[in-house]
């Protein structure tokens, strides 16, 4: 079953000295519980790509389709909900909020989304337990290392219970033991879960994991390789 | 949450939200004491207006109001008394001859306006008898014949009263915290009596520096007053036949009342020597003023009485003393507009602190954005965060001033430095603040809106922002 299916995608930022061309018409499919890293060089549009894919951004031509829903043809306002119902988020700088504890990130998201109490509290503990912070729900992000907070980072995007998450860079700010602590808990999920991963990456460590990498080259796949479970390390 | 979130994000930046919470506390306290003051002060008013000077509702004939002649007496006096008698909102009445006369002493002259009253009756109408000063002789009380009670300003225009300071006074001074220097320098003028105060305060100042008599001059001039009781005042009025007769009578009481207009007006004199002397019959009377248990019935007794009376002028208190009547009206849109001009300058602070607070947070805006919290409820976040802050600091004001309040209610705010200037204008020198309760709902509510206005410019900013770029700062 085809997650996100792009159709000629195309991001020109006319607003620079000079036009540039972020996205060329990318064609695309991602299936369910895919575990996929974009990668490529600096510039290349990657993330410009996850933003599209996100819906934090418009194309300048070209549909992505989210479960056959064309998510370009969204009002800003309607793309507001269908990224809180649809889309988990994980950031290169965790942006946690600091005032909260780990339980209260990622239950927020779950009472932005009109859970009941007794929902929400069953699942923010069942989440953060499977990453591995049952004992520090209530820790305050700078009470945890950056390791501990891209897992919050993780729970939160996974408590939305979303048809796909998208990860900018996430092992970007960790050290080598927090990045695989980190991948083996993400593959985890996506094994026993199902849940659909979407990467952007520079990291060889990352790429290691994915089922399938994506090369992007000045806006354009120029690579699409999926990997065999016998060649993953 | 988001009332949590709105709740934790004040404390972000303790120092700076302290800063703003200190000044709306400061001035959620200026504005709650000045409305104290104000309620106090105009508590007081119109106290003095119905317990001294009019009492809730004064009945005239409609001629007396136009021209104070001794024959524009009240029609239908007695029936009038009768259907008081049965209404159950009068607590008392009292029956008043008026009369303009002239009255002289061997020192000094001046008009006055003779109340004939029945001190019984006035007693239970006006408070009078408790502005009696002290050592100024008492109301009525064992009085011989002919005794007239009059203000301590008429006394003095009649030069009845006297300046001279005695040993007694002295040692009453020296237990007010005087110093004995400073006393001592006074000897030369010991037990000399002088008539007025002008000459008593000249020879004053040849003993006292400036600095001794503006730290002491006050209650030295105080001390040394001295009324002579018992003193005759001749007094001549034009009786019903429109004779001109002349009546001597014995001062028995000085009064003081926080109104210098009334007090230079008016004494009293006993009833039947007024009608006597005038010639007047039983019946005959200027004004009957008219206390109710219960001022809220003002309005209803004055238009029962009307409609039964049409004859009489009925004018309640509101409009013998329109000042007052005027200033009740008002005094709550006045308390608002004070207190909103303060909240008005204030909420320029609560901008600025706010707009910094997204400014700083502009990542974190960002993110929330992208995860799918939607546009009201970041400005749900945004407006609950100003409001805390603004009432924060504005309970912990109306707390203060409250204290302030409970404190100055019971001590009294002397303002008798420049008294005579309020009291010219009827208003007392010594105010009792006070404040109700439902000021405090009325100022809660205005934070409260002051907190969403002020939050309006900070939340669009915050709307403005674009998720993608928002994430990419820095802050």
């Amino acid at each position: 079953m085809n997650v996100i299916e792009i159709k000629e995608l195309v991001k020109i930022y006319s607003n620079t000295v000079v036009q540039v061309t972020a996205v060329d018409k990318v064609d695309l499919t991602i299936k369910k519980g895919e575990f996929t890293a974009i990668v490529g060089p600096s510039g290349s549009g990657k993330t410009t790509l996850l933003n599209l894919i996100g819906g934090l951004d418009q194309p300048t031509s070209g549909q992505i389709f989210v479960e056959n829903v064309d998510i370009t043809q969204m009002s800003s306002k309607k793309l507001i909900d269908f990224r809180l119902n649809n889309i988990g988020f994980v950031f290169q700088s965790y942006n946690l909020i600091p005032v909260l504890t780990a339980y209260e990130n990622v239950a927020f998201i779950m009472e932005m989304q009109g859970a009941s109490k007794s929902v929400i509290d069953t699942r923010t503990r069942e989440i953060l337990t499977e990453v591995g912070l049952g004992d520090r729900m209530n820790s305050r992000p700078n009470q945890l290392s950056g390791g501990q907070q891209q897992r919050v980072a993780v729970a939160r995007a996974m408590a939305s219970k979303p048809k796909f998450i998208i990860a900018d860079e996430p092992t970007a700010n960790l050290d080598s033991k927090s990045t695989a602590h980190l991948l083996e808990m993400m593959e985890e999920l996506n094994h026993r879960e199902n849940i659909t991963f979407i990467f952007s990456t520079h990291d060889q460590r990352v790429m290691n994991k994915a089922h399938r990498i994506i090369v992007l080259e000045d806006g354009k796949i120029v690579k699409d390789d999926k990997i065999p479970e016998n060649q993953r390390v | 949450m988001i009332w949590s979130i709105a709740w934790k994000n004040v404390w972000r930046n303790r120092k700076r939200s302290l800063i703003v919470i200190a000044s709306v506390m400061l001035g959620t306290t200026a504005g709650v004491f000045t409305t104290g003051l104000i309620i106090g002060w105009v508590d007081q008013r119109v106290k003095v207006v119905i317990h001294t000077e009019d009492a809730h509702i004064k009945i005239h004939s409609p001629a007396y109001l136009s021209n104070e002649e001794i024959s524009n007496t009240i029609q239908q006096s007695d029936a009038i008394a009768h259907y008081l008698d049965k209404m159950p909102e009068v607590k008392a009445y009292s029956k008043r001859i008026k009369l303009m006369t002239m009255a002289a002493t061997s020192r000094g002259n001046t008009a006055l306006l003779l109340q004939g009253i029945d001190v019984m009756k006035e007693k239970q109408v006006s408070e009078l008898y408790t502005q009696i000063i002290p050592n100024g002789g008492n109301f009525f009380e064992n009085a011989g014949s002919y005794p007239i009670v009059i203000s301590e300003k008429s006394a003095e225009q009649l030069r009845i009263k006297s300046f001279q300071l005695s040993e007694s006074k002295i040692d009453s001074l020296q237990k007010a915290d005087v110093p004995g220097d400073v006393l001592a320098k006074l000897n030369p003028i010991l037990n000399i009596r002088y008539n007025t105060k002008n000459l008593f305060r000249k020879d004053v100042e040849k003993y006292l520096s400036k600095k001794e008599i503006s730290n002491y001059g006050f209650a030295i001039n105080k001390a040394s007053e001295h009324f002579r009781l018992r003193s005759k005042i001749v007094f001549t009025l034009t009786d019903k036949q429109g004779e001109l007769i002349s009546q001597s009578f014995r001062v028995c009481g000085i009064f003081h009342t926080s109104n210098s207009m009334f007090d230079q007006l008016n004494a009293f004199v006993l009833q039947k020597d007024l009608a006597q002397l005038a010639g007047m019959g039983p019946n005959e009377f200027h004004e009957i003023g008219v206390l109710l248990h219960d001022n809220e019935a003002t309005k209803s007794v004055q238009q029962d009485i009307k409609k039964h009376f049409p004859q009489a002028s009925v004018l309640n208190w509101m409009e013998l003393a329109p000042d007052a009547g005027i200033i009740t009206q008002y005094m709550d849109l006045y308390n608002y507009i004070i207190m909103g001009f303060i909240l008005f300058a204030l909420a320029f602070g609560i901008i600025n602190t706010m707009l910094m607070a997204v400014l700083e947070r502009t990542k974190e805006l960002g993110m929330l954005m992208a995860i799918g919290m939607n546009h009201k409820r970041v400005f749900n976040m945004i407006m609950l965060e100003t409001v805390f802050l603004t009432l924060v600091g504005a309970v912990a004001g109306m707390l203060l001033g409250w204290i302030v309040i409970e404190i100055s209610s019971r001590t009294g705010l002397d303002f008798s430095s420049v008294g005579e200037g309020f009291e010219a204008m009827g208003w007392p020198a010594i105010v009792y603040p006070r404040i109700t309760f439902n000021y405090f709902v009325g100022i809660t509510l205005l934070v409260i809106a002051t907190g969403i206005l002020a939050s309006i410019i900070p939340a669009r900013k915050a709307l403005k922002l674009n998720p993608v770029e928002a994430i990419r700062t820095d802050n």
